[in-house]
């Protein structure tokens, strides 16, 4: 698998550079995000070939943002992966009705998380 | 509540490791005792909310093979846990204060650890933005730690290390029922 550029969302910069970390050591290319309205702006002006998204965000969370880009054309193919704490069906299922293409539940296994975006991605 | 109200209140919950808990209950106390472990005690004033995390261990490691059940005990899991609840609450990173306690070095072979813990603790808060108004780690006693979530306020007892297995009965949670680091496409 070559490498493939992620766009990774969530709020707290320390799981961010966790994340980033991860995907980088798997020779991915990597953006970040803060927040789902951060996320939308970057995706304006990139097209990434993978979002990974948290839920629990201020300002858009992670069902606002899958929803949005959901709503565009351009993004309504895109794989999009929950990165979430949560676990719960009902959250799953509203992830899944938004649009979302899987869910990982935190914290994530590095190689359960390269199969998740070698198996959305190809 | 002064100290003494701490320690006889009689709805108290102990959080043990790998576990938190978040609450603004105005008569709860949150407790733990720690060795090389770490517990975050964060207060938002503005929604007069606290909690309380417990965990071992700072962060996955790279490359290695870890099961993904024990990584429920890694300190960026419960810090995120407990961010997260404390924000689904109406908390917020500017308003939040954290206190850091634990991170002993009780054993003179594994020295490390707790000085590990509790550096992994205070470059998560830092770098999530989160102050950390004080922070007790280090030496080689176990603590006794009470918050107060609702008010904030916290109580931390430096115990002789013989003392602490009789305060620590934890009725650990199995890690069985957890479902961490599951991967479910739709």
């Amino acid at each position: 698998m070559g490498p493939i550029t992620i766009l990774t969302v969530d709020d707290s910069p320390s799981m961010r550079a966790l994340l980033k970390h991860a995907l980088v050591g798997q020779g991915h290319v990597v953006h970040d995000a803060e927040d789902g309205l951060v996320a939308l702006d970057w995706l304006n002006r990139h097209i990434p070939d993978l979002v990974i998204t948290d839920i629990n965000m201020p300002n858009m969370d992670g069902f606002g943002l899958i929803e949005a880009l959901r709503n565009q054309d351009r993004y309504r193919d895109m794989p999009i992966l929950v990165l979430s704490t949560e676990s719960s069906d009902e959250k799953k299922l509203r992830a899944r009705d938004a649009g979302a293409t899987g869910w990982i539940v935190k914290p994530f296994d590095p190689d359960k998380l390269a199969a998740a975006v070698r198996r959305v991605t190809h | 509540m002064n100290t003494n109200a701490i320690l006889s209140a009689k709805n108290r919950i102990n959080v043990i490791q790998g576990d938190f808990y978040v609450s603004a209950e105005p008569e709860l106390v949150l407790s733990t005792v720690l060795g090389s472990c770490i517990a975050i005690c964060l207060y938002d004033p503005a929604i007069e909310t606290g909690g309380m995390n417990h965990f071992l261990l700072a962060a996955p490691g790279t490359g290695g093979e870890i099961d993904p059940l024990k990584q429920r005990l890694y300190g960026a899991f419960a810090m995120e846990q407990l961010i997260n609840e404390m924000i689904k609450r109406g908390a917020s990173r500017s308003t939040m204060k954290a206190h850091i306690y634990g991170g002993s070095n009780i054993h003179r072979a594994m020295a490390h650890i707790g000085t590990s813990n509790a550096n992994f603790a205070r470059d998560f808060l830092r770098r999530d933005g989160i102050p950390i108004s004080l922070e007790d780690t280090g030496g080689s006693a176990a603590r006794r730690l009470d918050l107060k979530p609702a008010t904030g306020q916290i109580r931390c007892k430096h115990i002789p290390t013989e003392d602490v297995p009789n305060i620590v009965t934890p009725p650990k949670r199995p890690l069985e029922q957890t479902r961490v680091g599951d991967v479910e496409l739709f």
